[in-house]
Formats: structure tokens, sequence, C-alpha cells
């Protein structure tokens, strides 16, 4: 997988593109005849054998353009302009003029596309390899030389070929789906590979393993990739080109290396800035304020002018074209007036003060945290759980239930964990680790199947509470919960009004509508939705994702709780946005005096919210906690191995950083849960596992040199760990 | 509620609200608005629903003639025997070989006969809501014992069911006769409610609510109804229709008992008489089935529109309120095969 090094030389030097595979000039998808652009006169050439990374905000046109490639927009969008795809053989065709048969043979066969739901592209009654089989018949190919073909594809994706294409889709887990469209995509050998948001589904760590997976893909089989996504950092470690797209126009693009570490427009500028990562200080990770425009309100002049702090006059009227930056020989292109001032005024905020944590910037770091160690000893806590255990039987056939043992999935397995008033703890791991039983068994949703929760000293789920003076009520409305999908947790059929009435009623069963309207809109004014009497009566579809996840917070707010679940409360949030939601989920803490448990796949996230919280970083697996500790030391110190992956998984901008080494795990793929490994449940994938790992299970035992726990036998310097022999693909030298 | 938490509720984000006071006049008019001017605007700007509303207001016109006494009573031998259709424009639909007059007969059981599709389709829609909401909500022992007691009645034939009952009982009430005529409508109604509610009860809304401890009547009535509501109301007018049709089934085969003249019976006698045979008494026969057929259709088109009332989307777009964030769908071009 060290193509990489190579892809310096494939980056074009002269000022246009030498052997462009497609070309793209003035394209625009129109609706409403002609009056709402989705992409609007877009003009650019891709590369042969390049990947171009292409990043935008949810709704600013990148599927649009993805499906303006193959000239399948969807009715009733126009799709105008002139698209011409060139053959390896110097033959050109113009996209836009094929007929129907013509244009079926070019999809697939030329350019092929792989969407973002693996599970909703398969169809679900027939098998991968049926899937395959009938690709190949459709277009006229020979099945089992086709056949052959994608065995070898399956393989070089990690899969088992022969498993895989003989399971039906809901037999594989979300990233071997993703994989296995992948490959299908690939079948029919096309020249070259779009991929709308292909991993947004997964997790950071599976998002990793299969950009290095296309890495190598894409030099085996000479593939020239679009890569289109929301998330910037994650292309980058793969593209060669970048270009960003704001509101159905491209605002700049150029060379990878030029994007990320001296980028001319200052929406780039202000995104690599609001995301979050490892290596920014907290204090200069900043929000882009507003939200991107909605097709049928494009703001005048410069698209980005109402956000843009650099604005002038000139903005607000005249629409900067995308132009060749004077001063870069390379085709660097950007649409701004003021890219100058841009690249001064706005500084990256990574890159500068990589060895802040060494420095001691956060000099007061480990010794002040109130939660994580030297919380223990405040008192009784919030919440407590001792030695959880969740599992899932699964439904039985008759005969079964006489013969055999019923298979349990172990969703969470002998987690104990205290929660301080005021705390603050995320959870981390992979989807499928038990984070979100284990949150919800917490906040007392689902019910423990061994072990207990406490709440305030008094047992959870006992239900003789005659000894206690807390009720079940005020438990139940103790602990609140914010869902991942904003647009699914408020009623579609119900005003803002009436939704935020609902927590009112239980706490305050007596006060008067009008108290109630009042309290609702002060605190709608307080979690950022003015003016709230715009917002009162709206129904949710009428609010953005972000509106919607802040009336979610009020809601739970609303309840006076001593504990909220955010349950990847900002995953489904614009990323421009999650620090700003973050920020406000912060403020609120201290103010209205709860304990929040986080739930993330995304260290960059979990560090953000942990670091800013003074909270503690649970990383789990296979429904263990392996390792807890403040966040400063799990990144810059991790002690477990499985930490180490979730860190090399999460996307840096450093550009040296950037050419990312093969990941540190052995296997892509989590075991089973239903029959986890034996042992250290991370054996199978551990890289420094021994013999000692497979036969014995290590306890989640304190560090000794550092706060926080971790549950590997390599803290242990007397183990027999260090004496067994490293298991097969293991180094031997860990250190 | 615990103690310390009454100290957070006194911090300053409660002030500076005023402008969020209602008066009650405000509220009442925010009531009219909410329940009956947005619901009627979006009715009336469906095409079909209109020509429905339309439909159906004919016959609730026929039901006040009738109530209000301004059309004469029908009887034998007040005209001239099977006089046609605007022969006379004093019988403007005909007469009966026994010189009743058509309009009279037909105006005269209007009343009875939308009495009777009320009961039966909110006797049917009623129940089946209320069983298919609990068991699906609830889940567990209650949603077993339910819906064995729903399989139950789905494996009673209906129409002889309803027969027997309708001997045994000889319903002349109309209320009464439209609850036996769907007397286990509800229970294949119930279930396919109870599936609906399935996927409902997942949505994060609902585990939102729970997590506050909202009461499950509540959950139920504020939560899932609401998005049942399209649904249920499509089959509301299902029963209805069903309510008709098997009332004048039963009739036209003599099951059910009557005093005076309805449309199935009438329909009964013109079939007798050989209105299906001779052009003379065929519009003795055409009367009654365009009064059958009418009613039915006004309340399938008024269903198609109701789908729409209930749509907080159309809701917002035809009554003029703030505009909706147009959420570009990340289009999928399916297909490529």
């Amino acid at each position: 997988m060290s193509i990489d090094s190579s892809s310096g030389d494939r980056t074009v030097s002269g000022g246009v593109v030498d052997d462009p595979i497609l070309e793209i000039s003035d394209t625009s998808v129109t609706y409403n005849d002609g009056e709402t652009y989705v992409l609007d006169n877009v003009d650019v050439s891709i590369d042969r054998r390049e990947v171009l990374g292409i990043v935008g905000e949810s709704g600013s046109g990148k599927s649009m353009f993805a499906s303006a490639l193959l000239d399948a927009v969807p009715d009733p969008g126009v799709l105008t302009g002139e698209i011409s795809y060139h053959r390896e053989d110097g033959s050109t065709v113009d996209v836009l003029e094929l007929s129907d048969e013509e244009l079926r043979q070019f999809r697939w066969e030329e350019v092929s596309m792989v969407f973002q739901g693996a599970m909703s592209s398969f169809n679900p009654t027939m098998k991968i390899g049926t899937h395959f089989a009938e690709t190949l018949k459709t277009h006229d190919k020979n099945v089992s030389e086709g056949l052959d073909f994608a065995r070898g594809l399956l393989e070089n994706l990690y899969l088992e070929p022969d498993r895989v294409l003989d399971s039906y889709p809901h037999e594989l887990s979300g990233g071997m789906q993703q994989r296995a469209l992948i490959a299908l995509s690939m079948v029919l050998n096309p020249e070259v590979l779009v991929m709308d948001e292909p991993t947004a589904a997964l997790d950071l760590l599976m998002q990793r393993s299969i950009l290095q997976l296309l890495d190598s893909l894409q030099a085996e089989y000479d593939l020239t990739i679009v890569f289109i996504t929301h998330d910037l950092p994650l292309v980058a470690s793969l593209a060669d080109r970048m270009a960003i797209i704001y509101a159905f126009q491209f605002a700049e693009i150029g060379p990878r290396d030029e994007i990320i570490g001296d980028s001319a427009h200052p929406y780039t500028r202000a995104l690599l800035n609001a995301t979050p990562n490892l290596d920014a200080p907290l204090g200069e990770m900043q929000p882009i304020e507003g939200e991107g425009p909605a097709p049928v309100n494009v703001p005048s002049g410069c698209r980005f002018h109402p956000r843009c702090p650099l604005a002038t006059e000139k903005c607000r009227t005249v629409d900067p074209p995308l132009t060749v930056l004077e001063g870069f020989d390379s085709e660097h292109r950007a649409a701004c007036h003021h890219w100058k001032e841009a690249r001064e005024e706005i500084s990256l905020n990574f890159g500068e003060t990589k060895e802040w944590f060494e420095a001691g910037e956060p000099a007061e770091g480990p010794d002040q945290l109130p939660s994580g160690q030297g919380a223990d000893a405040k008192g009784s806590p919030l919440l407590s759980l001792d030695d959880v255990e969740v599992h899932f039987t699964k439904e039985q056939g008759l005969i079964e239930r006489f013969s055999s043992d019923p298979d349990a999935v172990r969703a969470v397995d002998g987690v104990s964990l205290d929660i301080q008033e005021q705390d603050l703890v995320c959870l981390l791991g992979e989807s499928g680790c038990g984070k979100t039983t284990l949150g919800k068994t917490m906040i007392g949703l689902q019910r423990p199947t061994g072990g207990s929760i406490e709440y305030r000293g008094r047992d959870v789920w006992d239900a003789d509470a005659s000894d206690s003076d807390i009720s079940d009520e005020a438990i139940r409305s103790a602990l609140q919960i914010i869902h991942q999908d904003p647009g699914s947790a408020l009623n579609p059929n119900r005003r803002i009004v009436d939704i935020l009435s609902e927590p009112l009623r239980h706490t305050h069963p007596n006060i008067s509508t009008n108290e109630r309207r009042s309290r609702i809109y002060s605190l709608l004014e307080r979690v950022g939705i003015t003016p709230p009497d715009d917002f009162m009566d709206r129904y949710p579809h009428q609010l953005s994702g972000g509106e919607k996840q802040r009336v979610v917070l009020a809601r739970a707010l609303l309840m006076n709780p001593d504990a909220i679940l955010a349950d990847e409360a900002i995953s489904a949030v614009d990323v421009s946005l999650r620090i700003e939601i973050m920020d406000l989920m912060l403020e609120l803490q201290s103010e209205f005096d709860t304990s929040f448990l986080f739930i993330s796949h995304d260290l960059s996230n979990a560090r953000y919210f942990a670091e800013h919280g003074n909270g503690r970083i649970a990383v789990m697996y296979l429904g263990e906690i392996v390792e807890i500790g403040s966040p400063e030391r799990l990144i810059h110190d991790p002690r477990h191995p499985y930490t180490e992956v979730l860190r090399w998984a999460t996307p840096n901008l450093e550009i040296d950083a950037m050419e990312a080494e093969d990941p540190p795990i052995r296997e892509i793929d989590v075991p089973d849960p239903v029959d986890p490994p034996s042992g250290c449940r991370f054996h199978t994938r551990c890289p420094v596992a021994r013999e000692a790992c497979r036969k014995e299970h290590p306890d989640l035992r304190e560090l000794a040199d550092a706060d926080g726990k971790a549950a590997c036998f390599r803290e242990d310097p007397t183990h027999d760990y260090w004496d067994s022999e490293p298991l097969e693909g293991a180094e031997r030298q860990p250190y | 509620m615990a103690t310390e938490t009454d100290a957070s509720e006194e911090i300053d984000w409660r002030s500076d609200a005023s402008s969020a006071e209602m008066s009650p006049r405000e509220r009442v008019r925010e009531l009219y608005r909410r329940w009956i001017y947005e619901p009627a605007v979006i009715a009336w700007s469906d095409g079909r629903t209109r020509i429905g509303i339309l439909i159906l207001s004919v016959y609730v016109l026929m039901a006040l003639v009738e109530l209000l006494g301004l059309w004469r009573e029908p009887s034998t031998n007040q005209a001239g025997r099977l006089l046609t259709p605007f022969e006379s424009m004093q019988y403007p639909l005909g007469t009966t070989q026994s010189g009743v007059d058509l309009l009279a007969l037909i105006i005269d059981s209007t009343p009875f006969i939308l009495l009777m599709v009320l009961a039966g389709g909110v006797w049917a829609t009623g129940i089946a809501v209320v069983v298919g909401t609990v068991s699906g909500y609830k889940g567990g022992t209650v949603d077993t014992v339910i819906t064995s007691i729903s399989d139950f009645f789905m494996a009673i034939p209906g129409l002889p069911l309803v027969i027997v009952l309708a001997l045994a009982f000889s319903p002349e009430n109309p209320i009464f006769l439209g609850v036996i005529l769907t007397i286990n409508y509800w229970a294949g109604l119930g279930r396919s409610i109870r599936s609906q509610v399935l996927s409902i009860r997942e949505a994060s809304y609902i585990e939102a609510a729970r997590t506050m401890g909202t009461s499950t009547p509540r959950i139920l009535l504020k939560d899932v109804l609401p998005n049942l509501m399209p649904y249920v109301m499509v089959n509301f007018v299902l029963a209805a229709r069903y309510t008709i049709f098997a009332s004048v089934g039963l009739y036209f085969i003599g099951v059910l008992p009557y005093s005076g003249q309805n449309w199935g019976v009438t329909l009964n006698n013109a079939y007798n008489q050989g209105g299906l045979f001779t052009m003379q008494a065929f519009h003795w026969l055409l009367v009654p089935i365009v009064a059958i057929v009418g009613l039915t259709f006004g309340l399938i088109l008024v269903s198609q529109g109701l789908d729409r009332v209930f749509n907080p989307q159309v809701r917002t777009r035809l009554t003029g309120e703030s505009e909706s964030i147009e959420e570009e769908s990340d289009t999928t071009t399916t297909g490529m095969m």
C-alpha cells in the first residue's frame, strides 16, 4: 500500500490536465424550468488515473455532480452543458449525446458508481454472487470469467470470495457489504469509479481501512477515482487532487497538498479550521457561522459572502470566477476576490502546534481533572454500574430449544463504571461494540441481564422502592437522552411548542399555558434558536438539521435531568456545525448542572468534548471497556493496542502524516459478538498479541504511571505475556 | 422532583419572555386556525377532494330536506305508474310501478343510510385503532392475547355471522344496524394498524417520550395516532363503503327487516318487477344504484384528500406559513443495470 509515494508524480504540473479522462464544461443541473440551479456552470477536468476528492456540506450539490457524470440526473432535473469522456485509445465520447443503449453500456463498463448505502443497494432476496452474475449477463459478458475476476477483486478487498459470493446481503456486516459493493461496481473493469459517500455509514476504522484498500485497488486496476464526501480529512489521505464544492459551484480545486496546506478560498480555510482533529489546539477550532444556502435562494455575487469574514461590497455583487491563481504554476484554481487576504488573515490551526501536548500548553492537564481519578473520592456517584451485563438471546426454533444453549449476543459484558455529578464520559468504539446498549442501560432504558445500576445509591431496576426516598418517576426524569438522528427524534406531526411542552407537563404539571410558553421561549433563545417566535409554531420539517438537534437538546434540558445520554448526537449534523453544537452542550452542562454520557465512534469528536468538559474517554471493544482515561493521556499515550488503532483511524490533516502507514491491526472485520474470541477479545486483531492473550482474559486495571485504567497484559511487567510466543502475524518486538 | 433540581429552575433563562404570552382570545383564534381553517384550506385545494365534498354535501342536503319535511313523503299511487325521469317535472326521477315518487323514496331513507354508514365506520375503525395501537405498542403478552382474539374474529365468516345476527336481533335502529354490519370488520383492520404501529414505536421520538416518563395512553394519542391518521381515515371510508354495500345487499336479499322502503329495498322491488328486462322499469333500478354509487364515490374522493390534511408538509405549504427548509435529498440514481 505504498503506491502513494508515486502520487506526487501523477499530479499534473502544467496549467491544464495532461491526459483528461473526463472533461466537464459549463455543466448545470436545473429544476423548475431552469429557475433553480442545483449544479451551476461547473467546469472541471478529471485526469486519467488520478484520485479526485470532492468535498462539500450536505445539500451543496455534490451528489448531483456524481449523477451528472453518468448523465443520470433524476427527473425532473435538466442537465445541460458538455461532458466528454476520452477513451484510452484516444476516441472521445460525448456523454450527453449517447443513446439509451449506449448510455447503458457506458455506465458500469466505462464509468461506474458506488453509492452510500450498501444495505439498500443490494437486493435482500438475492445472493451476492447472483448480483455479480446478473450484472455480467446484462452487459453480455462471460459470466464465469467475470466471476473469476470478481474473486480476485474480493480477495484484494480482504474478503473470502467464496463465502461472500454465497451469502445473502444480511449475512455480511456493513463494512463487508460496502466492500462487496465496491467489487460489484468494478466487476466490468471500468476506467472511472465515481464514489458518492461510499463510507459515510461506516465506522472510522472501517472507513480508513476501505480507503487503504481503494488506494491499492487504484494502482492495481489503473482506476480513475472520483471520491465524493463531506469528510475533508478522510479523503485527504487518498486524493491526488481535491475540489471543494459550495452552494452548487466549485469554490476551489487544486493539488491535495496545496488545498490542505495553502488553500486560497476562505470557505476551504474555514472548513479546515472547523474540522475536529487530534492535533490542533482546542481553542482554535471554530465553527463556520450560518448554513449553506438552499437552491431556491442562492445569494447574489459570491455565494459564500453571507458567511465569509472577509466579504466586501464587491463580493456581494460580483460572482468571482474560478480562476488559476497567480503565483501558482500548477492548476490550483479558486473562486474568490480576496484570496490573498484570506491566506493572510485566516490562519490554519493545525500543524503549527503539534508539540502542544509535550510543550505543556494545558499545563494543568492531568493533575487538575475534577472527574477522572480524583472524583472517585468525591462521595457517592450519581450513577454506579457494577458488573453490568446485557445479553440478547436470539429467537430459537422448537428443536434447538431442547438441544442447545441459546445463542446470546453479549452486547455488554461485565462493565463497571461510576459517573459523578456533573461528570462527562465519552464512550468510544466501533459500531456493534455495545456502546449504545451500555448507554441505554445507564439511563435505565435497557434492562441489564446481570449486574446492577444504582442511581444515587438506589437500584434503578429494584421494583420495591419503599426503603428509598427516590421515586421511580424521579429517576425516570433525571436520566434523559439525545438521539443520533434529530430527524426522527421529533414527531413530524407536532409543532415545536407542543413537543417542548411535553417535558414541562412532567416537571411542572401545574403551571399555566402562558408560563409554559415563556419558559420554552427563553430556553429556545438560550440554545440559539432565534427569534423563538418564528420557530414555536413550526413543524420539525421546517427546521434544519442543526436547529432540530438544538430543539432535541432543549427538550432534554426541560426535564431538569441529572444525566443526559448523547447517542452519536452530532454525527448527523453537518461538519461545520459540529463544534458549535458540542460547545453549546458543554455550556449548558454547567448551567443546568447535568452529567453527559457522550457516545461516539470518532476519537476527534470525543476528544474535543471530553477535553473541554474535563471528562474521561472510555474505549469499548466487543462489550467491554478496554481502556479509560483522560483524553490527553489516551491520545498521546494510549496503553491498549485497540486505542492505538482508533487513533490511527482518526483522519489527520498533517500533510506529512497523511501518507498513512498500514493499519496496526491484523484483521479488518470485527469478530462475531455471538461467539467472541477467548481470552483477550482483541487478540484476533491485535498487532502485538501473544499466546497468553488467547488463553487469559485481562482485567481492567489501574495504570501504574498515568491516570485511567486499561485492560492489557502489557501493563503488567511481570505477566506471562512477555514470555509467550507472538501469535501468527503479530509483531515479535512490540516497542 | 429531587430537591436540588429546583435551584436550577430559577436561573435566568426564565426571564424576558413577555412576547411569548398569549391572551385567551388569541388562543381561541389559534385553535380555530389549527383545527378548522387549515384543514379546510388543504381539503379544498385538491380537485378530487373538492368534488368529493360537493357530492357528500348533496347527500347531507337531502337528509336535511327529509328532516325538515321539505319534500313529499313517499306513498303509493301519489302519481302515475312508471313515469320515466323528467317526464313530469313534478316527479323528476320518475315513479315506481305502484306510483311512488322515486325522489321521495331516495330522500326519505337518506338520514337512515347516512347514520348507519357513520355508525359502521366509527365502530369498525374505532375498535380497530384501539386494538391495533395497544397491541402493537405494548407487545408481549398483551399483544399475544389481543392478536389471538382478533385472529378468532377473523376466522368467523363475516356474511353468515351478520345474517344470523340480523335475523336474531331484527335491527331497525340505523346505529345498531351499522354496528351489526361491521361486527367483525375491526379484526383485520386492527391487525394492519398493529403492523404500522410496530414500525412507529421504534422511532426515536417514541423512545424520547418514554424517557420523559410520558404515560402510555398519552404516547399513543399524541405520538402514535397522528402518524396513523392518513391510514385510519382511508380505512374509515373503506369501512363506511363496506357498510353501505352490506346493508344494500342484505336488504336486497331480504334478510334485514324494514318498515318503509329504502335504497336496498327499492332495488329489490325494481328487480322483482323486471327492471332489468324492460326498459320501462329500468329507471326504477337505476335511481337507487346511482344513489349508492354516488355516496361511495364521494366518500372515496374525500378520503384521498384527508391524507393530505394530516401531512404537516402539505399543511405548512398550503396555509402559507413560513417556508420549509428545502433539504436536497441525496438523490441516489439506482437502476444502472
